[in-house]
């Protein structure tokens, strides 16, 4: 018998039951009409998101890579973490100090936004790279190599 | 069939048209200009094309970024249709100096008011 650690997607958003919920039903009916949650789930024409802003995960033989479109910001804004398994992309816009930006109702402009993906189990949280270009944040996780079963020692006294 | 073998060449091969999503925008406005505002994240500066024709401003943006062929994607959000905004103006605005700037996947449009609707202040003579 082999355990499986319960996972129902990649991706998945801790801090909001409710989707979870909403995964929950998904997945239900991706197993009673596989045909229509395929079309429903690949990204698609408006494209679907259950974040604040829109994710891709890819992978190949080396890496998982996830694009994030987060456009408007500058690189200093963003922040890309990794703890206990878990990617989190933050986006914190704020205003500059001095400048006073004010839009129309007076309010001063300030944008957060942020999400967290959990990991594939196998990759290398300190060779992980990101890149930011035309809005699109682009998060590259190599794998880590097959881990080798550990022959360990045992003292007999 | 006589129909079809008489087309033109030119005209018998047709690529369908790429499809096309209303980018995020935001129009705001200052006493002398409309500010626009549109996301197009993933594309590429020299891909966005902006034009007035008449009374129609349009932006359209391709996305060029293709996933590599080593690449399997695991999940999906980032739609993958192009970016097509078009806008009406009308006589408020100055067509002739229209200005553009583009950074991190934000288009903005500067759309000076035409002269004739800034206000103006009319000295009493005499």
């Amino acid at each position: 018998m082999k355990l499986i650690r319960y996972q129902n997607s990649p991706l998945y958003q801790p801090a909001d039951s409710f989707i979870g919920l909403r995964d929950e039903m998904d997945r239900l009916f991706d197993v009673a009409f596989p045909t229509f949650s395929s079309l429903q789930r690949d990204g698609g024409f408006f494209g679907d998101w259950q974040g604040e802003f829109p994710i891709d995960l890819y992978q190949d033989k080396e890496a998982y890579v996830v694009r994030a479109e987060l456009p408007g910001f500058r690189k200093e804004d963003l922040s890309v973490e990794v703890a206990d398994g878990i990617l989190t992309v933050t986006g914190h816009q704020k205003t500059e100090t001095g400048k006073k930006e004010k839009d129309a109702n007076g309010a001063t402009q300030e944008r957060r936004v942020s999400r967290s993906i959990t990991l594939p189990e196998h990759v290398s949280a300190e060779k992980i790279q990101a890149a930011y270009e035309n809005g699109v944040l682009t998060v590259t996780l190599p794998k880590l190599e097959e881990v080798k079963p550990k022959q360990i020692a045992i003292e007999v006294k | 069939m006589s129909l079809l073998s008489k087309k033109d060449p030119q005209t018998a091969v047709q690529t369908a048209p790429r499809r096309t999503v209303i980018p995020r925008y935001d129009v705001s406005e200052t006493a002398d200009a409309f500010t626009i505002t549109a996301w197009l994240p993933g594309v590429e500066r020299s891909a966005i094309e902006t034009t007035v024709d008449g009374e129609v401003l349009t932006v359209s943006g391709r996305r060029a970024w293709a996933v590599p062929e080593s690449w399997t994607p695991v999940y999906r959000e980032i739609p993958q249709a192009d970016f097509r905004l078009a806008l009406g103006l009308d006589h408020r605005v100055n067509r002739e100096a229209i200005g553009a700037a583009y950074s991190q996947g934000v288009l903005t449009l500067t759309v000076p008011k035409a002269e004739a609707v800034k206000p103006r202040r009319i000295e009493i003579k005499g």
